[in-house]
Formats: C-alpha cells, sequence, structure tokens
C-alpha cells in the first residue's frame, strides 16, 4: 500500500471540484462533507474557487440567435414536470431512515429501493445496490441494532463509511463519517451498536484495484 | 498516463484533454460587483420567470460555460449544445438558487460540471434531476461554522485576488481544468514537488489557514 505525501491533500479536492473524480468516490465525498464542517469547507471553498475562474474566464463566442433558440427551447419546456420519487413498497419501514440519510446518498438509495429493492443477507442485515455511473460497486448496508455480522472477507478493496449510527469491529469504533479501509486479505466481524440502526455506504472495487491512490483516499477521507 | 487513473471516470480519460494543448498561461479574477448582479437576475427568474433578465445572464454565461467546455476538450457544436442545456437548467431550477449558499457562478459551475460528466457517460438520464444533490447545498449548519457562504465566498474571492500569480495559475490548472498535479506538473514543465507544495499552500491559504501568513 502506498502511504500518501502529506502534500496531495488537495488534489482529490481539486478533482472533485472539477469533476474529475470517479462518481463513487464523489458520493463519500458529498456525504462525508455533510457529516464533517471541516470537509464541507474544503468542498465549498472548492468549488467557490472553479466558480471564480467560470466568472472571470474570457467570453467564447456564441453562434448567431443562440439565445433565441434557448428562448424557444424554454417555452416548448414550460410545462412543470413534478418528479416522483418512486420509493417502492420494498423499503417498507426503513423508508424513513432513507428519507434521513445525507445527500446524495438518499437520492440514490430512494431511486434504487423502487427499482430493485433490497436484498436480505442475514438476520438483522441487508444491502441496497447503488446506481452511481461509476465502475465500482457502490452499496448501502443497513444493519439493525446490536446485530453481529458474521466473520467475513472481501473480494477486493474496500471502504465503507459510516452514515448513521456505528459499528465496532477488531480495529476499533466507527461512528458517522468514519471511515474503515478493507483489503482482499482482511477479515472482520463488526458489531452494530446497540441502540441505533447502523446504515453503512460501501465502495467496492470489485477486481480492480485502487492501487496508487489508495494512499490519498486513504488519507482524504481520514481511513483508520 | 494520468496520475489518478482509478479516480478518473473511464470516458474522462477517453475525452481528449485539449486544455493542455490550448492552455494560456494567464489567470482572470471575477470582479466582486458581478456577484451581485447575477443573483439579482437570478431571483428575477425565479420570481417572475423574467426573460429579459434571463437574457442577460445568458449573455454572460453561455459564452463562458462554452468556453469551460471548450477548454475541457469538446468541440465547437457541443459545446455551445451543452452550455445552452446548462442554461435551459438555470433557467429550470432558478427557484432552487439561494444567494446566501453560493454565488451565481458556482451555482451554475455545478451545474455545468456534472452535465458535462453526464454527456460524457452517456447516461440514461440525460436531464439534470430537479432533486439533484448539487443544487442543494448543506443546509445543515454546526456551531464551528461561524462564517456565513456568503462571507466565505466574498473572502475566498480576496484571497484569490491577493494570491501570487504562480500559485494562482496552478490552482487554476487543478480546480478549475481538473488536471492532476503530475499532469500539471508536465504542462507547466515544473518539479511534481514544486506543483504540490504550490498548490497545497494555495488552498491552504484560500481557505483562510494561513491568514496573515507570508
Amino acid at each position: 500500500m502506498t502511504a500518501a505525501p502529506q502534500n496531495s491533500f488537495s488534489e482529490l479536492y481539486s478533482a472533485y471540484a472539477a469533476g474529475c473524480i470517479d462518481p463513487a468516490f464523489a458520493m463519500m465525498l458529498e456525504a462525508q462533507s455533510l457529516i464533517r464542517a471541516d470537509v464541507r469547507g474544503s468542498v465549498a471553498v472548492s468549488e467557490m474557487i472553479a466558480g471564480n475562474f467560470l466568472e472571470a474566464a474570457p467570453a467564447a463566442r456564441m453562434s448567431a440567435g443562440a439565445l433565441e433558440r434557448t428562448l424557444a427551447l424554454i417555452d416548448a419546456l414550460e410545462v412543470p414536470v413534478e418528479i416522483q420519487r418512486a420509493a417502492g413498497k420494498s423499503a417498507g419501514d426503513a423508508i424513513n431512515e432513507l428519507l434521513s440519510l445525507p445527500e446524495p446518498v438518499r437520492s440514490a438509495a430512494l431511486d434504487a429501493a423502487g427499482q430493485q429493492g433490497w436484498q436480505m443477507l442475514g438476520l438483522g442485515l441487508k444491502r441496497l445496490k447503488l446506481d452511481v455511473g461509476s465502475y465500482m460497486d457502490v452499496e448501502l448496508y443497513r444493519i439493525a441494532a446490536g446485530s453481529r455480522i458474521p466473520r467475513h472477507s472481501h473480494g477486493g478493496n474496500e471502504f465503507t463509511m459510516v452514515l448513521a449510527g456505528g459499528f465496532t469491529d477488531e480495529r476499533g469504533t466507527y461512528g458517522p463519517g468514519d471511515v474503515s479501509m478493507n483489503g482482499p486479505n482482511d477479515t472482520h466481524q463488526p458489531v452494530a451498536d446497540e441502540d441505533e440502526v447502523c446504515y453503512a455506504l460501501a465502495v467496492r472495487d470489485g477486481g480492480l484495484r485502487f492501487t496508487g491512490v489508495m494512499g490519498m483516499v486513504q488519507k482524504l477521507l481520514g481511513v483508520r | 498516463m494520468v496520475a489518478l487513473p482509478f479516480l478518473k471516470t473511464d470516458n474522462a480519460r477517453s475525452y481528449p484533454r485539449k486544455a493542455r494543448r490550448v492552455f494560456d498561461h494567464t489567470v482572470r479574477i471575477a470582479d466582486p460587483v458581478m456577484r451581485e448582479r447575477h443573483a439579482d437576475q437570478m431571483a428575477a427568474i425565479a420570481e417572475r420567470r423574467c426573460r429579459n433578465a434571463f437574457s442577460e445572464l445568458f449573455s454572460y454565461y453561455a459564452p463562458r460555460v462554452k468556453a469551460f467546455m471548450l477548454r475541457l476538450g469538446a468541440g465547437d457544436a457541443e459545446a455551445e449544445e451543452l452550455a445552452q442545456e446548462v442554461m435551459i437548467a438555470v433557467w429550470q431550477k432558478a427557484g432552487m438558487y439561494d444567494r446566501q449558499q453560493a454565488s451565481v457562478s458556482t451555482w451554475i459551475f455545478r451545474i455545468a460540471r456534472n452535465r458535462r460528466i453526464d454527456a460524457q457517460r452517456r447516461q440514461r438520464r440525460p436531464e439534470l434531476n430537479a432533486d439533484d444533490p448539487v443544487l442543494q447545498p448543506p443546509e445543515i449548519q454546526t456551531p464551528d461554522e461561524t462564517v456565513s457562504r456568503e462571507q466565505l465566498d466574498a473572502a475566498v474571492r480576496q484571497r484569490l485576488a491577493s494570491l501570487p500569480q504562480d500559485q494562482l495559475i496552478l490552482v487554476q490548472a487543478a480546480f478549475y481544468d481538473g488536471l492532476s498535479h503530475s499532469e500539471i506538473a508536465r504542462a507547466f514543465n515544473l518539479p511534481l514537488g514544486t506543483v504540490k507544495s504550490r498548490i497545497r499552500l494555495a488552498f491552504m491559504r484560500l481557505k483562510g489557514e494561513l491568514e496573515g501568513g507570508i
């Protein structure tokens, strides 16, 4: 595993601001920014920087009649379309829990719950696959309060961030915004906190490797 | 080829990165007067569906969004189409804009950035979703966030204006053009370590972590 150099810290923020980051990590960073004020501040400043450059940029030449064509399109689109969120019955009682998750996980989870629904993985554990347009697997896990997950290993490298509640494994205790990383050779046996349902977002490389950026992602997200 | 291959989307990699070739080594800072004017225009669009305000905003931003798309390697027709789509989204989502949360340029930049990502990905859902989280800045305010977004935005603009040119230009390449540190090192013919330390220093300054220093 590569250790991130001390000074590469801003690189993921700039990649995020400019839209050059994998959507799975973008989602993880956005969710983390809702949980942690320092991350929120760094993301906000990064986007302000980018916005400033857009505002100050020299103008490109638009083709003749561009404004008129746009106004005509606006007229054609001026039928208000309310986008309904089909949360679906499969979300069941968990719907209120999903509604309280940080964006953008919340929207992606509501979409997924309405479409393919949850997979039961065992007593107290279920999984929802999220479609965020990444080549990596992005999954939301729900672990019932106090549930003990059987010891398991991971197919590839996996980053798991707690969104709500918390869990404890051999290495430590994780609360909202904390990220745990597991490699292909790691096994662990997480136990959810007694008093609260735990939601966790997992990003897994499914055979491809994070190598090279691993250290940086770890450092940025504060992986323990 | 790129320093962060696994952070970039596959599509981002296949996208021609003309930015490196057409890179003009100049950098400009936004005029603070424009901020309020653009926010007023957004309010007029949201409250009165004012087409004049939209036309003014279009005249300012459409050519700049197009410039952003061109800079990132889009062809002229594609860049113009994306600019048009972004401006239509601005009209449709104007009600979601909150001047206390973001400047108009930052808000439009987010739309443009995500529109470009979608275009590259050729997603099944090409339209910008009304509930798109990028349009809904976090509402959570914890007690330690005593500085409002508006104050922070003003401070960032001020700090950008006082940033040394050699840092500013690298900040633009990273945060606006989306180049990785090693791509920047190649584009500017600088040692990677220099790029990293300058950008790190600049980012700390812009966040106000070095206030009064250096």
